[in-house]
């Protein structure tokens, strides 16, 4: 009979489990439209910005034989120093998104930790500090709550202390890691180079014919106001993107597990049942055997 | 009468996509009008108002803090961090004007540019 009950109690906290991570995947469901509408709105900014800055570079590029001496655009395929910024979220329970990103920036340490190159990590969201923190890894700039909330402002003032380090050339390379949203079923790691600003990358296409003019007249004024502004916007859509494919990594993985406690539920029914059944049995051969042995 | 494209895009979304006779910027080197088929310029934009005339001949105003403008001869883009539209006929008028003047004294700009900005807007506000 013990069993009985212990099979009924089990029944009912794993559907309690359920109601929970069903509220959660609701809860996320919720957020990530929210998110993705506001991934939606700044994607034509950011593609305009990047737009006008890769035409800038271009133009540049024409008017100087040796190509762009800006600091901003440095070669830089043999850093010496690189800093590393990674996105995580506060909150877990959402499969593998922190893990992945984590996996990958591990990975980035150990690659260029055999080339000899000097790291500073900058850890954005509790779960990769954390991570890092627990592994005795240190952390240059750590930063909680700004990845479940992006602001542009606070991003900016993140993100310009690391841009400065690099023009004061405290560092080669500014790379940023973050899981990205892709839809709601798929996220994608992904690693972009913010600083230098990739030169290569830049579309030697234009179609209007006449000279760019440029106003101040003075290329590296507007050149630099628009990098900063390029980084600040990078750092923030990132921090939009990431948020976005949390909430779809979530809502997938609680998703799961209500699907999981369902089928629970159900095997424990069964296994209720049968118990139930083998007692009734029992009962009734007992019963029976008791009058037999009356006779 | 020609036309040209005018797009004034910020962080959070497209503020204005049309076809326009002529707009005027605040450039940071002083405010500078564009007509169609203007060549190639990319310039600065400081705090100021943008002046749009519309294909109608009708004129609308959006007040921005600060952004980028690249022209070219079919096209004039508008990068701007932060912008409010005023236009005649609004019931939201006044309530527009007051958030432009907010948004013009939160900038990061000289004093005279915001003053001036300010003071244009007022004047929109009168004239509308």
């Amino acid at each position: 009979m013990a069993n009985l009950k212990e099979i009924k109690r089990k029944i009912g906290s794993v559907k309690n489990t359920q109601k929970t991570t069903n509220a959660m995947k609701l809860v996320s469901s919720a957020k990530l439209k929210r998110t993705e509408e506001l991934a939606k709105r700044s994607r034509v900014y950011a593609a305009k910005l990047t737009e006008l800055l890769n035409e800038i570079a271009q133009k540049m590029h024409h008017s100087n034989a040796e190509g762009l001496d800006n600091v901003f655009f440095k070669d830089a395929s043999n850093p010496k120093r690189v800093d590393i910024i990674f996105i995580t979220a506060d909150k877990g329970l959402c499969g593998g998104f922190n893990s992945q990103t984590i996996k990958r920036t591990s990975q980035l340490i150990a690659d260029y930790k055999a080339k000899g190159v000097k790291l500073r990590l900058r850890a954005v969201g509790r779960k990769g500090i954390d991570f890092f923190k627990f592994n005795n890894v240190e952390l240059n700039d750590e930063i909680i709550g700004l990845s479940a909330a992006p602001d542009f402002a606070q991003a900016a003032e993140f993100i310009s202390e690391v841009s400065e380090s690099y023009v004061n050339g405290e560092t080669d390379k500014i790379i940023l890691v973050h899981n990205g949203y892709v839809n709601m079923i798929t996220q994608e790691i992904r690693q972009d180079q913010v600083l230098p600003v990739d030169a290569s990358k830049i579309e030697l296409s234009s179609k209007s014919t006449s000279e760019l003019e440029v106003e101040p007249d003075d290329d590296d004024t507007l050149l630099d106001a628009l990098v900063k502004r390029y980084v600040e916007y990078t750092m923030y859509y990132s921090l939009i993107d990431s948020l976005a494919a949390e909430h779809s990594a979530r809502m997938q993985a609680m998703d799961a597990a209500t699907k999981n406690a369902k089928e629970m539920v159900k095997e424990l029914n069964v296994k209720y049942n049968k118990a139930r059944q083998e007692s009734i049995t029992t009962e009734l051969i007992e019963i029976i055997s008791g009058m037999e042995s009356m006779k | 009468m020609e036309l040209m494209k005018l797009e004034i895009v910020t962080p959070s979304g497209v503020i204005f996509d049309a076809e326009v006779k002529q707009v005027t910027l605040p450039g940071s080197e002083g405010e500078f009008g564009v007509l169609p088929k203007h060549a190639t310029l990319v310039s600065l934009l400081d705090t100021g108002v943008i002046v749009i005339e519309k294909a109608d001949g009708s004129e609308v105003a959006v007040a921005i803090n600060s952004g980028y403008v690249k022209v070219d001869e079919e096209k004039t883009t508008c990068i701007v961090d932060g912008a409010v539209a005023l236009s005649g006929g609004d019931s939201d008028l006044a309530k527009a004007l007051e958030a432009a003047k907010e948004l013009l004294k939160s900038a990061e700009s000289s004093n005279t540019a915001i003053a001036s900005a300010v003071a244009k807007v007022e004047q929109i506000g009168k004239s509308l």
